[in-house]
């Protein structure tokens, strides 16, 4: 659309124009105002005629849900304790089982994401032990392209997940392997792919939480939810096109959580973001006190808004006064009006 | 039964010629039909969806952005997500999401826009192929009413009539030059146009640049230059005609008339279209220029009738045909801009031009076939190119 014009290419050199003139007289004045206004008059002028009108607010209808096999709602507050036993040693022992799978996901109406997922889902399962536990997560590719699972924590090298470091670095489709590790340090981690090109193993979908409890304990709450927020690269040219919080741009916009006046909230907070450089959290009509990595038990900010590189992750405690709709979002807020945009409904 | 001659052959043409013409015919068919079936060998699935939407124009409204686009790719598709700006907007398409090949569809988005500022809209289709189209300046578009349809007659006014009617008033002197001079005169027309037509034809190639592949834009271009030229060369051919010599130069007058008319209509829809996207703010500076350069159109047109004696009406009729398609062109590119139509024009417009100066090369050659002048041809021809090319300057 920009290229119209060419021998007649007397463009861009400002003055409102002659065309809006009604007559010779108005082409003359114009004129004038063209010499010594310069460019600028042009854009100032026409604010006082118009602006604003349109009511449409960013946003998009709904996904299908039970084809895409995940209801963000109900990942919010899903924990995988895994399969519990005790070893002879007195140790709990922990067992997951994670497939890797390619799955086709409708992350706004009418486009589907070729994702790359463990256990169908985006994010992945969220795996949550105590300090201390012993983890045994098998997991088995089922997708076409070799694949692993790269904890943040403390683990011997051969359980690192990454290429190089034995079988456990790629496992091959159709092959699997079993990653043993004791829970440490407790905090908020995450997991993901770590076979290269890296970025493209990540992006397509295979991420995850990884929650390890303090033997204490944290202090009781209300309600505990976690969130993950990541782009949506959908047209694979490494800029991210949407924005999201567990798997589907706008859809606490659409489906607020419920909350009520009073309630502990506590947020398990992770940015796997690719592309881009930060992204955040921001809470409307409260305050929250955020614990950086989950790693200590006294918050280091008591704020708004939060920013997270990637990888980086938060622990989030806050409390609503009022009841109402009150939104939460990136304030980067050009990621909140491509997706990362949400809404708490504080009930009385 | 004997084998006809040779010229049995040429000249009859029978039911055996029928069928013989038939009979690749029904070997294409069959050949088609088992290619169809049985691929031919060949994979020829593509491993992507190979999908074009052309956003064809924008139209801005209060509060809303309409896009007008057309599925130019090879299967359907459907639009399945709009961004402006960087922010997901719901929208509303006209008939349908679906887009069948080569349909057509209004995308409408309410979206608060402000006057003055540039925008970024970007159409995803559902198999997550992004189309983009970058609004310049944000402003309300014109719509067909008295003072917007005033503005574009102003335009082609200005752009087009003035300067030609300037042009023609140089008649009264040039009747005054000897024969040197008005070989130079010719020559120069001659120069102005190979000019004229090249730029003409450099702005149909670069319009076809914008059309949809589907439409073959530079197949385009020869058709309509080709067609043109030889449509004019059969319908005035000076020897199929007892015509004076008189009236072959009024001729001719009329057939530049024409193409520079057809050209001032390119120009007319450019300038049109261009400030339908605010991509134009006309400076007196930039008119004063326009009436310099397109001043030379009108000592094109009248430069072969020099000697003799045209009727006020003719050449106020020579100057309208030359320059009131300026007109038209700003209120069609302005109103329904269609790249389709510029390209078309265009190639029209290249094909008469060309015409006409070969035309005028021709009749300086018979002028002159006692007593030749190469060097007020040679100066003539030249100086018009100059012309157009130094007053080019000012409104480049």
């Amino acid at each position: 659309m920009t290229n119209k014009f060419s021998r007649r290419d007397f463009l861009k050199l400002g003055g409102a124009g002659l065309v809006t003139a009604a007559g010779a007289t108005a082409v003359l004045t114009q004129a004038n105002a063209s010499t010594e206004g310069g460019a600028k008059k042009h854009f100032i002028q026409p604010h006082q005629q118009m602006d604003h009108g349109g009511d449409g607010l960013p946003g998009v209808g709904e996904v299908d849900i039970k084809k895409n096999g995940f209801d963000p709602t109900e990942i919010l507050y899903d924990f995988d304790y895994g399969k519990v036993s005790t070893l002879p040693s007195g140790q709990t022992l922990r067992e997951y089982e994670i497939v890797v799978i390619n799955k086709n996901i409708e992350v706004v109406p009418g486009i589907e994401f070729p994702a790359w997922t463990y256990n169908g889902r985006i994010p992945g399962p969220t795996l949550r032990a105590t300090e201390g536990d012993r983890i045994r997560i098998t997991m088995k590719n089922g997708s076409n392209h070799p694949h692993s699972m790269h904890f943040h924590g403390f683990h011997p090298a051969e359980m690192d997940g990454v290429p190089g470091t034995g079988p456990g670095g790629m496992v091959e489709p159709g092959q699997e392997f079993v990653y043993e590790f004791d829970a440490e340090p407790f905090g908020l981690h995450l997991y993901h792919c770590h076979v290269f090109p890296l970025a493209r193993h990540i992006a397509k979908g295979l991420y995850g939480t990884l929650i390890i409890d303090p033997k204490e304990g944290r202090p009781p709450v209300d309600q505990e939810m976690v969130m993950v927020m990541h782009g949506i690269d959908i047209d694979f040219d490494d800029v991210n096109d949407f924005y999201a919080v567990n798997g589907i741009p706008f859809y606490y916009q659409n489906h607020p959580i419920q909350i009520k006046v009073g309630e502990k909230i506590r947020i398990y907070l992770v940015n796997i973001l690719e592309f881009d450089f930060v992204n955040s959290f921001h809470l409307h009509a409260t305050f929250f006190n955020y614990y950086p990595t989950g790693t200590s038990l006294t918050p280091s900010e008591f704020t708004d808004t939060i920013i997270q590189g990637q990888a980086q992750r938060g622990i989030l405690e806050f409390t609503y006064k009022f009841p109402g709709m009150y939104m939460f979002h990136a304030h980067v807020t050009e990621f909140a009006e491509l997706g990362w945009n949400g809404m708490f409904e504080v009930l009385p | 039964m004997t084998e006809p001659t040779s010229s049995e052959i040429k000249n009859r043409f029978t039911l055996r010629t029928f069928i013989l013409l038939l009979i690749p015919i029904i070997l294409l068919v069959g050949v088609i039909s088992l290619f169809l079936q049985t691929g031919g060998g060949l994979n020829l699935e593509s491993p992507a969806p190979l999908e074009t939407l052309t956003i064809e124009r924008y139209q801005l409204e209060r509060g809303l952005i309409k896009l007008n686009v057309q599925n130019t790719g090879p299967t359907t598709l459907t639009v399945a997500s709009v961004i402006i700006s960087d922010a997901v907007m719901p929208f509303e398409v006209s008939p349908s999401a679906e887009i069948a090949r080569l349909g057509k569809a209004v995308i409408k988005v309410d979206y608060a826009w402000t006057t003055g500022e540039a925008y970024n809209v970007r159409v995803f289709t559902s198999n997550a192929i992004p189309f983009d189209l970058a609004i310049p300046v944000a402003f309300v578009t014109p719509q067909p009413e008295a003072k917007t349809f005033w503005s574009f007659t102003l335009i082609g006014l200005y752009v087009g009539v003035i300067p030609i009617f300037l042009g023609i008033f140089w008649l009264p002197a040039l009747r005054t030059l000897g024969k040197k001079w008005m070989t130079f005169l010719m020559a120069i027309t001659t120069g102005l146009l190979i000019y004229l037509g090249l730029d003409t034809l450099n702005e149909a190639l670069e319009q076809a640049a914008n059309l949809p592949a589907t439409y073959q834009g530079i197949g385009l271009i020869g058709i309509g230059a080709v067609a043109t030229y030889l449509l004019l060369e059969m319908i005035d051919n000076p020897d199929s005609t007892n015509r004076s010599e008189a009236a072959l130069r009024l001729s001719i007058a009329w057939r530049i008339a024409l193409g520079i008319g057809i050209h001032n209509l390119g120009e007319g829809l450019a300038i049109g279209a261009a400030y339908n996207v605010g991509e134009i703010a006309l400076g007196t500076f930039l008119v004063v220029g326009f009436i310099i350069q397109n001043i030379t159109e009108g000592l094109g047109i009248i430069a072969p009738i020099v000697r003799d004696r045209p009727t006020f009406g003719q050449l106020a009729l020579l100057g309208l045909v030359g320059g009131a398609p300026a007109i038209f062109g700003a209120w069609i590119g302005g109103y329904t801009p269609s790249p389709f139509l510029s390209v078309l024009f265009l190639a029209i417009g290249t094909g008469a031009i060309f015409q006409v100066a070969v035309e005028i090369w021709k009749m300086i050659q018979r002028d002159n076939k006692r007593e030749p002048m190469p060097a007020p041809i040679f100066s003539g021809v030249l100086t018009g190119m100059l012309l157009l090319w130094v007053t080019g300057i000012f409104i480049k």
